[in-house]
């Protein structure tokens, strides 16, 4: 095999650089047994998400949720989130996955990746699909004029996190690194619905100067910040 | 945002991580609920701005091998990966290829506790190789030949495609 099973398990999992990741790519072109490494390694981290995935959906029991409450003043919006009909995946949206990944191998296209721009982990919005990608690889500084995300600013917070404000037809905001995924800290609807559009942009302005620290990332900034990951 | 509140927002994510360390879903929440009384009573060790879930996770990881050492003198159960070490890790290759198929709990099971933790926090919870080994105080080399052997092993008991 080209390449070793440290560096493709590392592919799978996201922790190359580009340059590492599309060497791995390219040698799965050619050697069908990194390709199918690359495709066990994807079919259990599928496996093991169709069959985990779900716990996170269930509701939390409430002796949990009791212990939590007793401890402190209860946030008003508490009782509400017990009732709340989860969003996030159900169990046939995991199969789905699953199922997608056990097809077929698509170097490159991140099949896992759901297709929705947003999606919700842990309680919080993150940022998923075409609107992860390019907020962890477009630069505002060089993006097509069609580029259906356009990414506008780049900046760090008080966390030193590195945020990025982006327009898209779905949705405008700000997304913040976190854990490896954009944690998305502000959303206004986008451009679908103009409307509001221009408020929005005006509040995402105000909020990403409000959460900045010192100045926004020059283009040589916001460069090397993205080959480092966006890690802080 | 307060302690109280970002605890009940990781309180799902917890359960899952908790499911895939216990036995079973009753076992796991008494994991979890155990974690959430050990959480309240040190909330002073944890300092505002950082990460609450890396902290939780943690927390969570060392009740449980608390729980499986004392387990262990009680004689409930095998020491700590005696019990699995007969057919998982390098052991894993003398049980049939695809004698799991299907069995994730039952394969999981069959891995040691360093390999399934690690195997949870990066193939599930989605934690990346050095904020796992954060959660977990252990070199990142640690974590990723871990990761390797527990990922070996799964393939070869959940078959093939996994």
């Amino acid at each position: 095999m080209t390449i070793d099973r440290a560096t493709i398990a590392a592919y799978v999992d996201r922790e190359l650089d580009d340059i590492a990741a599309r060497r791995v790519e390219r040698a799965a072109e050619t050697d069908p047994q990194v390709a199918s490494a690359i495709l066990r390694y994807r079919a259990l981290t599928a496996t093991l998400a169709a069959h985990y995935g779900p716990v996170a959906e269930e509701a939390v029991p409430d002796r949990l949720l009791d212990l939590i409450e007793g401890a402190g003043p209860v946030d008003t919006s508490l009782a509400a989130r017990r009732k709340a009909k989860r969003t996030r995946f159900g169990i046939p949206q995991w199969g789905a996955i699953a199922a997608a990944l056990l097809l077929g191998l698509t170097i490159g296209l991140r099949p896992w990746l759901p297709a929705e721009p947003v999606t919700v982990e842990g309680g919080a919005l993150v940022a998923a699909g075409p609107l992860s990608q390019a907020l962890d690889t477009q630069l505002a500084s060089n993006q097509p004029a069609d580029a259906p995300v356009r990414i506008g600013l780049s900046f760090r917070d008080r966390l030193g996190r590195y945020c990025r404000s982006f327009e898209s037809v779905a949705v405008d905001g700000i997304g913040c690194r976190t854990k490896g995924r954009w944690r998305l800290e502000r959303t206004v609807p986008g451009a679908a619905t103009a409307d509001y559009r221009q408020a929005g942009s005006g509040s995402l302005a105000a909020a990403a100067a409000d959460m900045m620290v010192g100045d926004a990332l020059d283009a040589n900034a916001e460069r090397a910040a993205r080959d480092g990951g966006w890690r802080r | 945002m307060r302690f109280e509140d970002e605890l009940v927002g990781l309180l799902p994510r917890l359960r899952r991580f908790a499911r895939g360390l216990a036995r079973d879903a009753g076992d796991a929440d008494d994991l979890c609920q155990a974690a959430i009384e050990r959480a309240l009573k040190s909330k002073r060790q944890w300092s505002a701005g950082t990460r609450l879930d890396s902290w939780m996770y943690r927390i969570t990881r060392n009740l449980w091998i608390d729980e499986r050492r004392a387990a262990a003198r009680r004689g409930v159960q095998k020491p700590v990966d005696e019990a699995v070490l007969q057919i998982a890790g390098d052991g894993a290759s003398q049980v049939e290829a695809g004698a799991l198929r299907g069995d994730v709990d039952g394969a999981m099971a069959r891995l040691p506790a360093e390999q399934r933790e690690v195997v949870m926090l990066i193939l599930v919870e989605g934690y990346a190789y050095r904020e796992a080994a954060e959660i977990l105080e252990v070199p990142v080399g640690t974590v990723t030949s871990r990761l390797a052997r527990g990922r070996e092993a799964l393939i070869h008991l959940l078959g093939e495609a996994a």
